[in-house]
């Protein structure tokens, strides 16, 4: 409370002797609730002088001014200072206000209930020292209460003090601005009050220029809608932020500013210097109703206004298979955010989609307007289908009560599709014996159609019969290449490892044939070197080496090797049965034959 | 004797084979006559849609039909659509019907399967039988480069309404991104509740009502079940 607040006044003392004293005033004595009374308090004197500001309970107090001056009488400065203070009082009554100082007298203020006309309670006599003309902390006779400086006010328009929980109400919010006082706005307009919401305020501000107790103001006027948040009895304020120019130059120099007339010139001549202020705008006192248990629709979705619905669809002729759009206009005034439908339901004859709303408001704010919803519909069957009555449910704060609109069923025609017919179904004839029409007379002629048809137009071989079928063939093929390959890759394997293996043994009887010449063991000589020859042979001629006898010698080989070949499987045999002795010279030769014939290479 | 087995099994698929896509013909379907002359009655009712659709699949059957391709062109043009082009894969398709070249293939197999196996038995011929593979081999690629052109026609629609609105989801709810006009071919990738993604030439992809569209090759199931 501003009441609570004690202001010290100090009047800067001099060396002159004059003992300070002081005088107050309250006027009017008798107000209005909701009207102001202005206490004036004048120091005068030399020295310092502490005064309070009284406290009285049912009244406010706020200092709005204050003004100092110094005269000079018989060459003695006798200094007084002037505060205004704003008297509002909270209640009616009759009011003792104590005096500022021990000594002062008393004050009465008479408080008469509430006459409804919002007139001026203070006297516009230019005690202010920020702008003389207009009473600051007051209201004039517009209902304005301005800032203590005069410069601005900030105004709540509401068409009613009683809603409904939900409930929207469009409300217009004038921030008056003093020509050449208000420097600049900082800022929206801001509701105080955690009990309602504002919604869709207007960005830009309606400007108007207004003329208000003889002094030019621009007021700004932003629109929206206000709703209440749960019931109860309330009061609301709003503030804005402004940046004002507060005026610095003494009361005495008033007479200047009042020369130079145009704020703009006293700004020139440095007589203001801007603040940033808060307007706040009288409280407005709101009753706010809960809705009525009694009576509440299953369907109502939280909507409060008045309603009326109307429905329509995009075509009442269709295709099966092909989408409607089923529309519910949901025209009126109220909160259309709480406007809800779950439109159409789905059943046998209709398959349905979620619904989109579209909000067409009619004017800035959204209290009124047409919410739309769009369903898209598609028909299962063909035939002739019934779209179904929708209802929207909403409470009328006009009737006090719940209200339930009703559309109107809907009759669509659905046609069979085109897609199931594009294939099987003869095409729309054009006229019958007629040519064909200008656009398509370059048209080829139509063929006789004699060839076979085809159960499908699938390309063969994209279809199972035929890729299993070629897929079986490839693979037989490839199958039974790859197995001959194999077989022909063994074959020439098992050749090439019996190759090996004779060699191999011809190696090894070559060294038992030297061997056995070291010895001198003939029998083992003799014989080692036939099974050399008989290794080599059956690789040349494709026979057994152990089939190899003297006959097939006689009878495959021509020329010397025949006959030493002959002789040494002859020398085997007799070495067998005799033994025999060996000549070094014989093994040498000997040797040397055997290893020609394996190698085929001449030793010399 | 035993080697002889397989040739005389596949001498017996071919048979069958035959015969059965014989019986196929001899049943009722489609013919590339008969759709070219249903399209020529959609031309000239107003209905370029149904018309391109069973030119589309006149031409599938008889590539080479040039009447076939001069009505398609004239009604593309008609609905005010650009041409068409067709690549060198469109090209090579285009040379026989795909039924003829299914069994060029199938040609190719044998001849190319012969000609390697024989190259095993037969050494002194070498050369003359990899020709021959080659060649099989050759007639096998004519069959596949064939099934490649016509593997995205696989896929293909076209639109058979006024306009076919397409949608960044497959619901109607919100605006069409853009809407298709009659007769235009797009592919299409997948379905989802009454709608198709397609994609057209341009590359714009979006959901179309199936409604709106026929594929130009529809699936055996969906045949049998209309004439049914």
């Amino acid at each position: 409370m501003v009441s609570a607040i004690a202001v010290t006044i100090f009047a800067a003392g001099t060396a002159l002797a004059a003992a300070p004293s002081v005088d107050a005033a309250i006027e009017p004595s008798q107000i209005a609730l909701g009207e102001s009374a202005r206490l004036t308090i004048l120091t005068s004197g030399s020295g310092t002088l502490s005064v309070s500001l009284p406290v009285v309970s049912g009244l406010e107090f706020r200092v709005v001014g204050q003004s100092r001056q110094v005269q000079i009488i018989n060459g003695a400065a006798i200094e007084s200072t002037t505060t205004i203070v704003r008297v509002t009082p909270d209640v009616a009554g009759i009011f003792t206000i104590p005096g500022v100082t021990p000594k002062s007298p008393p004050l009465v203020l008479q408080v008469n209930p509430s006459t409804g006309n919002g007139s001026s309670s203070l006297p516009n006599n230019g005690a202010s020292p920020g702008l003389a003309p207009l009473v600051p902390g007051g209201s004039n006779a517009s209902g304005v209460r301005l800032t203590p400086d005069g410069s601005a006010f900030v105004r709540l328009e509401i068409p009613k003090h009683e809603i409904y929980v939900g409930e929207s109400i469009p409300v217009q919010i004038h921030v008056g601005m003093r020509d050449g006082f208000v420097a600049s706005i900082n800022g929206l307009p801001k509701l105080n009050s955690g009990d309602f919401t504002l919604n869709n305020l207007s960005h830009q501000p309606e400007r108007a220029a207004k003329v208000i107790d003889g002094k030019p103001f621009t007021v700004l006027t932003w629109r929206s809608v206000l709703a209440a948040i749960k019931p109860g009895t309330f009061s609301l304020t709003f503030e804005t932020p402004l940046t004002v120019r507060i005026r610095t130059r003494p009361q005495r120099e008033s007479t200047l500013d009042d020369l130079l007339g145009d704020p703009f010139l006293q700004n020139i001549f440095g007589a203001t210097v801007p603040k940033n202020v808060t307007v706040t705008s009288p409280e407005a006192p709101f009753t706010v109703l809960p809705l009525p248990a009694q009576g509440k629709p299953p369907d109502f979705s939280g909507a409060v206004g008045t309603f009326k619905i109307s429905t329509d669809i995009s075509s009442a002729k269709n295709t099966a298979g092909d989408p409607l759009t089923l529309r519910l206009h949901v025209n009126g005034t109220g909160n259309f955010d709480r406007v809800e439908s779950s439109m159409l339901g789905a059943d046998a004859q209709w398959k349905t989609y979620e619904p989109k709303a579209t909000f067409n408001p009619a004017d800035t704010t959204g209290n009124r307007g047409e919410k739309i919803f769009e369903q898209p519909l598609i028909a299962s069957q063909p035939g002739s289908h019934t779209v179904p009555a929708l209802n929207f449910s909403f409470f009328d704060p006009g009737t006090r009560r719940y209200e339930t609109a009703r559309s109107s069923p809907l009759s669509v025609m659905v046609s069979p599709s085109a897609a199931d017919s594009a294939a099987s179904e003869p095409p729309p004839p054009s006229a019958a014996g007629a040519p064909a029409d200008e656009a398509h007379t370059g048209l080829r002629p139509d063929h006789a159609a004699a060839e076979a048809r085809v159960d499908s137009l699938i390309p063969p071989y994209f279809q199972p019969r035929y890729l299993g079928f070629s897929s079986v063939l490839a693979l037989l093929f490839g199958g039974g290449w790859v197995a001959l390959r194999r077989r022909e890759r063994n074959a020439h394997d098992i050749q090439r490892e019996r190759e090996r293996l004779r060699l191999q043994m011809t190696r090894t009887l070559l060294e038992q044939m030297a061997a056995a010449s070291a010895d001198g063991d003939a029998a083992v000589f003799y014989n080692c070197a036939r099974s050399a020859l008989r290794q080599t042979l059956s690789a040349r001629w494709q026979v057994a080496p152990e089939q190899i006898t003297i006959a097939d010698v006689d009878a495959r080989l021509e020329g010397s090797d025949r006959d030493d070949i002959r002789q040494i499987f002859a020398l085997a045999d007799e070495a067998n049965y005799s033994g025999g002795d060996l000549q070094a010279a014989d093994l040498e030769h000997w040797t040397q034959l055997v290893r020609r014939q394996v190698t085929g290479e001449d030793p010399s | 004797m035993t080697r002889r087995a397989p040739w005389g099994v596949l001498i017996i698929a071919l048979l069958m084979f035959g015969s059965s896509s014989h019986a196929v013909q001899a049943q009722a379907g489609y013919s590339a006559s008969a759709l070219y002359n249903l399209a020529n009655a959609y031309a000239r009712g107003g209905k370029p849609g149904l018309a391109v659709l069973n030119y589309e699949r006149a031409r599938l059957l008889d590539p080479t039909d040039p009447d076939i391709d001069a009505n398609l062109r004239h009604v593309r043009e008609a609905a005010g659509l650009p041409p068409e082009s067709r690549n060198g894969f469109a090209r090579v398709a285009g040379i026989a019907s795909p039924r003829i070249l299914a069994w060029v293939g199938v040609l190719g197999i044998l001849i190319a399967g012969a000609g390697a196996i024989a190259r095993l038995y037969y050494p002194r011929h070498r050369r003359k039988l990899l020709a021959a593979t080659l060649l099989g081999i050759s007639l096998l690629g004519v069959t596949i480069v064939s099934g490649v052109a016509l593997w995205p026609i696989m896929h293909e629609s076209v639109v058979i309404t006024h306009a076919a609105p397409v949608r960044v989801s497959p619901v109607p709810i919100e605006e069409p991104l853009f809407v298709l006009p009659e007769a235009t071919i797009v592919s299409t990738s997948a379905q989802h509740d009454g709608f198709v993604l397609v994609r057209t030439s341009t590359g714009r992809a979006g959901w179309v009502p199936s409604s709106n569209l026929a594929p130009i090759v529809p699936k055996q199931v969906d045949r049998r079940r209309k004439s049914g």
